[in-house]
């Protein structure tokens, strides 16, 4: 379903995987730096199975892996 | 110890009503195949009760005839137990919501419990209808009075269940199979956005491939507010996953410009018949309805 204003969808950031070292922030969430594209897409894919979790691709190229 | 005993005529009157109105719950609790949680047991917990609404029912008018007028509060009796299935079958529902493949959501399990609720009346009120005419005919020969009491309760049964009768999605709307497209994380369905959560490669090849989406268009201008309102989409999404399974993944998404409504899903059995005609006899919630001639109406009698 798409999010509504009366809803609130407890949605809760798991990993942010970068191939940035400067997007690699302190925080709450773990933040991961990747070697390479292949590196990068096989970590957001093992923690998203692991953890049931769902993956988004930002625009910038980094995996976002959140549970809603 | 004779006079204590019920007669023949009222014993009559009972049990025609009793069967008119049982046979009324047993009618209509074939309408209600989608909505239950357990067909054999639900239909045992339902056909109970409307037998009981039925005997109520049935039992009214024999006991006005003997004067015993304090009987007949036993009605509101059977009405805070009506409420109570109501609410049973709403705590029933709402406890299984975390088992289906999406909620059915408050407003759809509200109408349900209402339905279930309204349908007892049906029993009672088709029963003491019966014993009313029967009554009414009795100076003629049992076996007429006896037919005319059925026939009456029959005609109420035919007038409640038209009256009762809710309209679905595809009286109000048209749905189609809509076009999936993927662009990198995104899914649009015939050129509209829907979501950018397939992130991963496999996410995106499983969509491509086994996607099915569904676009309902409107037929009129006002029925937007009715297919947008979010307890009626669940209630659409909810049927769509439960007609064809749900493998992965599911959404629904307004057009704000067009009024669309889309609704994609992958689904385990891939029947897009099944899919269209399950989002098309999704019935359209009580709590959402709205008159469009009530709203037209000018209360003040000014131009």
């Amino acid at each position: 379903m798409g999010k509504e204003a009366t809803t609130k969808p407890p949605y809760q950031i798991l990993a942010y995987v970068t191939l940035n070292r400067e997007r690699v922030l302190g925080g709450n969430v773990l933040a991961l730096l990747a070697a390479n594209e292949e590196e990068q897409k096989q970590i957001t894919q093992d923690i998203a199975k692991s953890l049931k979790a769902e993956v988004t691709q930002l625009k910038c190229g980094d995996y976002l892996v959140y549970r809603i | 110890m004779r006079s204590d005993m019920i007669s023949s005529e009222h014993l009559a009157t009972m049990v025609t009503a009793l069967i008119v109105g049982f046979f009324a719950r047993l009618v209509t609790i074939k309408e209600d195949y989608r909505q239950y949680p357990s067909y054999p047991n639900g239909y045992l917990i339902h056909l109970v009760t409307g037998f009981v609404a039925a005997a109520l029912g049935a039992v009214a008018i024999p006991a006005i005839m003997t004067k015993n007028f304090v009987a007949v509060t036993f009605l509101t009796l059977a009405i805070q137990q009506f409420r109570d299935v109501r609410r049973a079958e709403r705590d029933s529902l709402k406890d299984l919501e975390n088992t289906e493949f999406t909620p059915r959501g408050d407003a759809y399990i509200d109408g349900i419990a209402k339905t279930f609720e309204a349908r007892n009346y049906f029993a009672l009120v088709v029963a003491l209808v019966t014993g009313v005419a029967m009554q009414l005919s009795s100076h003629l020969a049992q076996w007429a009075s006896v037919s005319i009491g059925a026939v009456v309760g029959l005609i109420v049964l035919f007038i409640l269940k038209r009256f009762s009768k809710g309209k679905t999605v595809g009286d109000i709307a048209d749905v189609k199979l809509g076009k999936v497209e993927v662009k990198d994380s995104e899914l649009f369905v015939d050129g509209m956005f829907v979501t950018n959560q397939l992130g991963t490669d496999r996410a995106r090849e499983l969509f491509e491939k086994e996607g099915i989406a569904a676009v309902i268009v409107p037929r009129e201008e006002h029925f937007r507010i009715t297919l947008d309102h979010f307890g009626q989409r669940q209630a659409i999404l909810f049927e769509a996953t439960r007609a064809v399974g749900v493998k992965r993944y599911n959404f629904t998404r307004k057009d704000y410009e067009q009024g669309r409504v889309i609704v994609t899903l992958v689904p385990i059995v891939r029947s897009e018949k099944a899919f269209i005609e399950a989002i098309k006899r999704t019935p359209l919630l009580e709590s959402t309805k709205k008159s469009h001639s009530v709203m037209k109406t000018n209360f003040w009698g000014e131009e």
